[in-house]
């Protein structure tokens, strides 16, 4: 066996090869640089030419603009406040309050399952 | 008028509106429509100032929108090339020494070509556009030959 079959993965669906992928990408790097290369050299690095354009208006943070997790829930948590509003303030985010809530809920079920006094 | 020579794309356009009374924006809006139709010479609007060759302002410019054109003309990458259409944009207008107004546009960011009138008709915006185009073509050179 040679040292590039030796490298080669086989399998019924084809085969891998690590020297292969790194020719591909040093290929992609090649025609990327080249895409780069002709683009348009006149523009302005670090002025507002490269920032994104909002009818003119300033961009100073992305976090006054960006759409966060919590706010694709946020008509949920307002229809169910009142649920919530007792969940979240159970939600410390202190690790010792959760394995406490883990044990004392675990001693209930225990309980319960050994059938009481 | 000049050739035109050097310039290898079609030109475009987008069009800022500030303070204006809206009847030279619907005179660049006619410039579009089948009886002028400057898209048949590749003259079109853009709806983003980073894609366009040629900043087209209407209005007198209040005081605030002056940061924001100023903003919209910094974003147009070069060469680029500003047309003034309308007498509000040129000299003030009707509205000349306002207290809410920042313009005339030259005083906010520089002018390539003025297009007097109020509102100035189709054929002189379209000749107000041919302009700037071959001033970009000159900067266009320009920046050409900077890069040798
Ligand atoms: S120049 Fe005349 S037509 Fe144009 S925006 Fe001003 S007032 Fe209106």
């Amino acid at each position: 066996m040679s040292w590039l079959e030796s490298l080669t993965l086989t399998s019924p669906s084809g085969f891998w090869n690590p020297l292969l992928w790194l020719a591909f990408l040093i290929i992609f790097a090649v025609i990327g640089y080249i895409i780069y290369s002709r683009g348009n050299r006149s523009y302005k690095p670090g002025t507002e030419q490269v920032k994104p354009f909002i009818s003119g208006n300033a961009v100073d943070d992305v976090e006054l603009i960006r759409v966060r997790a919590s706010d694709i829930y946020w008509g949920l948590i307002e229809a169910m406040k009142g649920y919530y509003a007792v969940l979240m303030r159970m939600h410390t985010g202190d690790v010792r309050d959760y394995i406490l809530w883990y044990l004392g809920v675990g001693a209930i079920i225990l309980f319960i399952l050994v059938g009481g006094v | 008028m000049g050739k035109l020579t050097n310039f290898k794309r079609s030109i475009w356009v987008f069009h800022a509106s500030g303070g204006s009374c809206n009847a030279c924006d619907i005179e660049i809006v006619a410039v579009l429509t089948p009886r002028y139709d400057v898209e048949r010479f590749g003259i079109k609007l853009v709806g983003s100032p980073r894609h366009a060759d040629v900043l087209l302002v209407t209005g007198a410019i209040p005081r605030d929108f002056a940061d924001k054109l100023r903003r919209v003309y910094e974003q147009m990458p070069d060469p680029k090339a500003v047309v003034v259409v309308g007498n509000c944009g040129t000299s003030g207008g009707v509205f000349y020494d306002s207290y809410n107004i920042a313009g005339p546009i030259d005083e906010i960011i520089p002018v390539d070509v003025y297009v007097p009138g109020c509102p100035p008709r189709p054929e002189a915006i379209i000749d107000g556009v041919v302009k700037a185009w071959l001033k970009i073509e000159k900067l266009e050179k320009e920046l050409e030959g900077k890069k040798e």
